[in-house]
């Protein structure tokens, strides 16, 4: 069902729409005052309400993650924000933090106030150069007007916002290697438990949230978070609201698209993006970011539990966009910004592309995905370059097999998941390499 | 005590053990290369992987992979549990665990296994570790098959000098982090982290630092594979020549539990390395103390001398007894050392009080030095504590008194234990008569008048009590170099040659004497007869 909504992007392409001015004549500003008049508490219960999935990826609900932090004691808390935006396929957050910051101030406030936080830090992917403008300005226009700082709103709340800038690894997106990088440490993930709320930021009670999923918190407090929710078509799967829908690739409007939950990649992909590039065929999507597995386009999804019964024998192109629906189809919508590939694409060198990528960027620490990421990348370089044999190929979903859920952190799934998931698709392409000679091959990852 | 089941089997477990160490406590050792004992938990090598079943009236968290159907040319999705690293896993109570019994585990090793050697160089010919290594030993245990990566391996640095002690080959790095680890929280000195990621990852050490803190050797028994080396025992020995003694460290008044390693072939020592004790060293030695063997093999007095000359054993002993016999009992000193044990001491003890009649009673040790506040103590002397226990009710007097007194003119026969004493020595030279008992050439033996070859504590069984007062046995690797004998032997013949009897034939029967005398006087010595042969 797709339903455009403008929450967040109303501003987006204006002059100066990410000003202070331009945010508060959009209404902007006045959830944080409704929220500053209720307790703590109720702000987290208004905010289950709302069923915020976590926007990051892994879709876990925000009021809930909120709920986990402990009783305000004599520990300082920690509100931080997720601004690493690694993923492959992924630009959504920079679009906030570029052309509406003030929402994401407006939801720091609101975050730290319900967990007992005086303290937010901004985690920011270095390179994203203008979002550190935007959000460094828009940090000064709010301290200005007295909205940060000790008495915000005329609440005596303190609320500081710092930006903290990464060194631009994916893995700093994970949340604890993204802590202990905050902490000037080396950025690799930490063993859970114990989790942020119990500690997390230099050893206090933390709560990490994704840069979008902050965002939207105003919105909630401005219609009610049960009328947020309500917007989704998937409220009754308590996958609330709205969100921003990323697609790239072989369409022919790439971008950003707000919409409420409950649009499906078709729309995303023909209504929204235009459709295919050149009205190829689509060779395959991937829903969203790269971790996520690719599908082809005609899969049929059969999702177990009676919840679902209405989407099964329907095309995964068909199905909404919504963290169970895609668990449950086998897939993941991570952070529901789609990659689409036309059939132009050769998906061993996109297989080629991507493993490359987690070979990189793999911490190192725990030892499957440190040694199992570099022998997936080595198994698909040799048989793109015409080396690779059979039996190679028929270890490569074991390879991925074993490393995927014996890892420290959720690396090691995302790099396996797309493993297995080209090779069970695409696998003849595969063996056309190994059998017809690479120099057969089409050899394109683009248009 | 809580329980839970591992493989069937009922494992006790105090509130917030991890299951490995319920495990280890029972007896059963899960596989593990990353996880030590002493160290944080860092999880990352996945070997210690279990399955747990889940909490009643729950799912098991099953995770989507896949299978391939050769003969049919497809791959069939397939499930797999979440296995857990048991190194961090707490223990609950009815908790089940599968290790050994599951087929998701045995895979789930011998993968970490494959991987763990994928771009490992196999160099085991060359290797110091070989015959120690976990690689080979996991290997065997857990996976046992070819390596299916054919390709040639990572190249990293190879024998990267770390510091005066040890050199790194990052190839064989398996990335546990134990060395880090184990120099942050035990050694205090975070010189040694990682840099580089995924594959490329390998250990460094801190920029313009060396490792070099008192404790560096550690970082190679900690380490479970051949990355880390010893300088001083590098292409020395293959350890499946090597036994093992159980010893005490002779470093410091500590008394650390240490096993020295010796090839009985051609009978030398080739390393000291800590043995586990919870209540003295827990897993660890410091670098001096495992070093400190190398004194086994220098510099050593191996025959008796007469005026600085060779002599034999027997008329060593011959001119002792002359040299002692009738000398008025109030001018001759007796010096027990801290550097030997209650055996040793209670021995010359023994002679000096009942059959010379000497009352004068000197302890001659080691001077004291650095302390910290890991292992190291500032006596530098294994027993202190013991040699004054000897004693009984009057304590020894210093060395240096023992000068004093040679100067005035008070004493002019001495027989001695030795010790490195530091000392200045020239007050000796008024001595009538000096007969030492020693385990090496050093200032004492030199000045004497007959200096007798003592066993050190790598040739003899004895008993040291640390500076906490607890009695260790250290048991002997080789037997005595060159015609050196146990101190109490040598004591022994010399009061059978005095015309008095001495009862002791046997270690056994010596012990013995040492303890019924020591109780007699009210001390407890903690001499154990048969404790270790
Ligand atoms: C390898 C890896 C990279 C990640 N990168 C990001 C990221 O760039 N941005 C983000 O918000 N979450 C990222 N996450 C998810 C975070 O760990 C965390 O779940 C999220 O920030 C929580 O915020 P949310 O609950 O608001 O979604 C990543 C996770 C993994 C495992
Ligand atoms: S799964 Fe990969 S990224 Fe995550 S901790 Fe392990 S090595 Fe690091
Ligand atoms: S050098 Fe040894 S102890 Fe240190 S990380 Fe490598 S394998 Fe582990
Ligand atoms: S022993 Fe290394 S993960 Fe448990």
């Amino acid at each position: 069902m797709l339903k455009r909504t403008d929450y967040l992007t109303k501003n987006y392409g204006k002059p100066d729409g990410w000003t202070l001015a331009a945010y508060e004549a959009g209404g902007g500003y006045r959830g944080v005052r409704k929220a500053l008049m209720m307790s703590p508490g109720a702000v987290v219960e208004e905010t289950k309400k709302a069923h915020i999935r976590g926007r990051g990826g892994a879709g876990f609900d925000c009021g809930m993650k909120w709920s986990f932090m402990p009783k305000p004691s004599d520990k300082p808390h920690y509100l931080v924000v997720n601004a690493d935006e690694g993923e492959p396929g992924t630009f959504k957050d920079r679009t906030i933090m570029e052309q509406n910051p003030h929402a994401l101030i407006e939801g720091c406030i609101i975050g730290c106030y319900a967990m007992g936080a005086h303290t937010c830090y901004i985690y920011v992917r270095d390179e994203l150069h203008l979002s550190k403008e935007r959000l460094w300005a828009a940090i000064e226009e709010a301290k200005a007007k007295g909205y940060l700082g000790q008495r915000p709103f005329g609440k005596t709340y303190e609320v500081n916002i710092f930006v903290h800038t990464g060194a631009g690894a994916y893995i700093c997106g994970e949340e604890t290697a993204l802590l202990n990088s905050l902490e000037g440490k080396r950025g690799q993930p930490r063993l859970k438990p114990p989790f942020p709320a119990q500690s997390g930021a230099f050893g206090m009670p933390t709560t990490v949230n994704n840069v979008e999923t902050l965002a939207i918190v105003p919105t909630v407090f401005q219609l009610g978070g049960d009328a947020f929710s309500k917007l989704s078509a998937l409220h009754h799967l308590n996958d609330g609201g709205t969100r921003l829908f990323g697609v790239s690739g072989h369409v022919k409007k790439p971008g950003v698209y707000e919409c409420a939950v409950g649009l499906t990649l078709r729309e995303l992909i023909f209504d929204l993006g235009g459709g295919v590039l050149d009205d190829r065929p689509l060779l395959g999507v991937v829903p969203g970011g790269s971790s996520c597995p690719v599908h082809l386009p005609d899969e049929i999804v059969n999702i177990p539990g009676e919840r679902f019964e209405a989407y099964n024998g329907k095309c995964i192109l068909d199905i909404p966009l919504g963290v169970d629906t895609f668990r449950g189809a086998g897939s993941m919508l991570g952070t529901c910004c789609a990659i689409v590939m036309s059939d132009a694409v050769d998906p061993v060198l996109a297989l080629q592309n991507l493993m490359h990528f987690y070979r990189d960027e793999s911490c190192g620490q725990c030892t499957p995905c440190r040694e199992g990421c570099g022998w997936l990348e080595r198994v698909v370089n040799k048989i793109v370059a015409g080396e690779g044999t059979m039996a190679e190929l028929d270890q490569f979903h074991e390879i991925a097999t074993n490393i995927t859920g014996s890892t420290i952190c959720a690396f090691g799934d995302g790099a396996a998941q797309p493993a297995l998931a080209f090779i069970r698709r695409y696998r003849k392409n595969f063996e056309d390499y190994i059998n017809n000679g690479a120099a057969t091959q089409t050899r394109s990852l683009s248009l | 005590m809580p329980s839970f089941k591992l493989d069937g089997r009922d494992v006790e477990f105090s509130p917030g053990e991890t299951v490995i160490e319920a495990a280890r406590k029972a007896g059963v050792d899960i596989p593990h290369y990353c996880w030590h004992p002493g160290l944080s938990v860092a999880a990352n090598c996945r070997m210690c992987l279990v399955e747990v079943g889940p909490p009643p009236g729950r799912p098991a968290l099953m995770l989507n992979v896949l299978e391939y159907d050769a003969e049919k040319g497809e791959y069939i999705d397939a499930k797999k549990p979440k296995l857990q690293p048991s190194c961090q896993l707490g223990a609950v109570e009815g908790m089940e665990v599968k290790s050994e019994s599951s087929e998701h585990v045995k895979r789930a090793r011998a993968a970490v296994q494959e991987m763990l050697l994928l771009n490992h160089p196999v160099d085991c010919p060359i290797c110091d570790q070989a015959g120690e290594c976990r690689l080979q030993d996991y290997w065997l245990e857990h996976q046992s098959t070819d390596k299916r990566m054919k390709d040639e391996t990572i190249r990293k640095p190879k024998a990267q000098d770390f510091g005066p002690t040890i050199v790194y080959d990052a190839e064989r790095c398996i990335v546990c982090t134990r060395c880090i680890r184990f120099s942050e929280e035990i050694a205090k000195d975070p010189v040694l982290d990682l840099r580089d990621r995924g594959n490329l990852a390998e250990v460094v050490v801190a920029p313009g630092r060396e490792l070099d803190h008192d404790y560096t050797l550690m970082t190679e028994h900690v380490c479970p594979v051949g990355a880390l080396t010893a300088k001083d025992f590098r292409f020395k020995a293959r350890v499946w020549f090597l036994r093992s003694s159980q010893s005490i460290c002779q470093g410091c008044s500590t008394g650390c539990n240490a096993f020295l390693d010796y090839d009985p072939r051609d009978q030398t020592v080739y390393r000291h390395r800590p043995r586990e004790n919870a209540e003295v060293n827990k897993f660890w030695m410091c670098d001096k103390g495992m070093l400190d063997y190398r004194r086994i093999h220098e510099n050593r007095l191996l025959e008796p001398t007469i005026s600085g000359k060779s002599a034999d054993v027997g008329a060593a002993l011959e001119k002792a007894v002359e040299l002692l016999k009738d000398v008025d009992s109030d001018k001759l000193a007796v010096v027990l050392s801290a550097q030997h044990s209650n055996e040793d001491n209670f021995a010359l003890l023994t002679l000096a009080q009942e059959h010379l009649g000497s009352k004068a009673l000197f302890l001659a040790a080691r001077p004291s030095g650095p302390a910290d506040d890991i292992l190291i103590n500032a006596d530098k002397n294994p027993n202190t504590a013991g040699a004054t226990a000897v004693c009984g009710s009057t304590p020894p007097k210093s060395f240096s008194e023992l000068l004093t007194a040679i100067g005035s003119g008070k004493i002019s026969h001495v027989l001695a234990l030795s010790a490195d004493v530091e000392e200045d020595l020239s007050p000796l030279s008024d001595l009538k008569a000096l007969v030492v008992l020693s385990t090496h050439d050093v200032g004492l033996a030199k000045a004497a008048t007959v200096a007798l070859p003592a066993s050190s504590w790598a040739e003899c069984d004895g008993t040291f009590v640390n500076e906490k007062g607890a009695s260790q046995a250290s048991e002997s690797a080789i037997k005595p170099q060159g015609a050196s004998r146990p101190a109490w032997k040598l004591a022994g013949a010399i009061g059978m040659r005095l015309g008095k009897s001495t009862p002791w034939k046997s270690l056994d029967d010596f012990r013995g004497a040492v303890n019924s005398d020591a109780a007699a006087a009210g001390v407890d010595v903690g001499v154990q007869p048969g404790a270790s042969a």
